[in-house]
């Protein structure tokens, strides 16, 4: 067990080594297989959207088309009126963890299971959060905003811009780390055919899940600092 | 799994902005531009059909009037054709009854000149008559019985004439 959970957290990630920086530079293995991920889906967009035309559309047009007034939907309902600008982020950020967490279905190692990665998310999220007050309210507004409704709990407010990418980063992290670690230790009691289904059920349905409640998350605080 | 650096999440990061930067090019900037495309067609043909919808109205008024004063245009001109064959009817009607008076006042002229010329025919005959009888009475040797003769006899032949 414990084997297990040093072998899973302690492993080596570095992939592409740099000679030099004694090791600063390195890139580890979860940036590649985004990388790897951010490839295939802007091929996959490519095809899917390549001749597209206002009339006699395809099958594959009306797909296109549909999910991207569904994806725009469902981030757009969570984001509210105010916030429909940033629609089109959350829905790139909800594709990327999404796809990120079923690369597991492939062999590969989810990106997201990185604590670099999550925390690159987390850090975009509150990033945009505050970015989308300041432009909604104006600087001096939203600095006001951190003493409201009372100046008391001010600290708590600053606090919160810490505590929020980190529980964002953090839980991400530790859902796809539990997943993974659930699925070894299955793999170690029955090592046939039940671990496929249960892959199937962390890797498509648990992922979908974490990206969703990811950008769930991200759209409230957004829908908060522009309200 | 634990260990971080800030090469990474700075490359992560600017992984998420690449991606954002494709999906906003390739993906909603193609599938916008054909919804708008789509939007505006429609926009056009609505808006044209609302104006051909009031083009059509306001054809429809103008003609709806143009039949009202068709009917009244109508109305007129029956009446001044009714009228027109009123006066006519009148004028021929004064013009037979003139020319029937006129065609009476010849006749009767006519009439009054036959008379004339008759008197005139019958009053020669009656001098030729008169003239005959006394050149016969004259001319005959005659007795008062032949002169009662002659005088009956001129009275019948008058009185024969004057019928």
């Amino acid at each position: 067990m414990k084997e297990l959970l040093n072998e899973i957290l302690m492993e080596d990630k570095t992939l592409i080594h740099f000679p030099f920086g004694n090791g600063f530079f390195d890139i580890y293995k979860s940036v590649v297989i985004s990388w790897v991920v951010i490839a295939f889906v802007f091929i996959f967009i490519l095809i899917m959207t390549s001749n597209l035309k206002v009339h006699n559309i395809s099958k594959r047009q009306a797909a296109v088309e549909a999910f991207v007034l569904w994806i725009r939907g469902v981030t757009g309902g969570m984001l509210g009126e105010e916030g429909e600008r940033y629609v089109d982020y959350i829905a790139t950020v909800l594709i990327f963890i999404a796809c990120s967490n079923m690369v597991g279905l492939f062999g590969l190692t989810p990106p997201t299971m990185d604590l670099t990665v999550t925390i690159a998310l987390s850090i975009m999220s509150i990033v945009l959060v505050e970015a989308a007050g300041i432009h909604k309210k104006g600087p001096k507004k939203w600095i006001k905003g951190f003493a409201e409704p009372m100046a008391v709990i001010a600290p708590m407010n600053i606090l919160e811009l810490v505590i929020r990418p980190l529980s964002l980063c953090m839980r991400l992290f530790g859902n796809i780390l539990g997943a993974t670690v659930i699925m070894e230790l299955i793999k170690f009691v029955i090592p046939v055919i039940f671990p496929a289904f249960l892959s199937l059920y962390f890797d498509i349905f648990d992922g979908c899940i974490q990206a969703y409640v990811f950008v769930f998350l991200t759209s409230l605080y957004i829908k908060e600092a522009v309200e | 799994m634990l260990t971080t650096s800030i090469v990474n999440i700075a490359c992560t990061i600017f992984n998420l902005l690449i991606l954002y930067f494709l999906f906003k090019k390739f993906l909603f900037g193609r599938v916008d531009k054909v919804l708008m495309q789509r939007r505006e067609e429609v926009e056009t043909a609505t808006k044209a059909a609302d104006e051909m919808t009031k083009s059509a109205i306001a054809t429809k008024k103008d003609y709806e009037k143009k039949i009202e004063k068709v009917d009244e245009e109508k109305e007129q001109i029956l009446a001044d054709i009714k009228k027109q064959g009123y006066d006519e009817y009148d004028r021929i009607i004064n013009e037979a009854k003139r020319r029937g008076e006129q065609i009476l006042v010849e006749a009767r002229h006519n009439a009054e000149v036959e008379n004339e010329r008759a008197k005139e025919v019958y009053a020669a005959q009656l001098t030729d008559m008169v003239v005959d009888a006394a050149s016969k009475i004259a001319a005959t040797k005659h007795s008062k019985e032949d002169d009662m003769e002659l005088y009956e006899k001129f009275i019948s032949e008058a009185g024969a004439n004057n019928e």
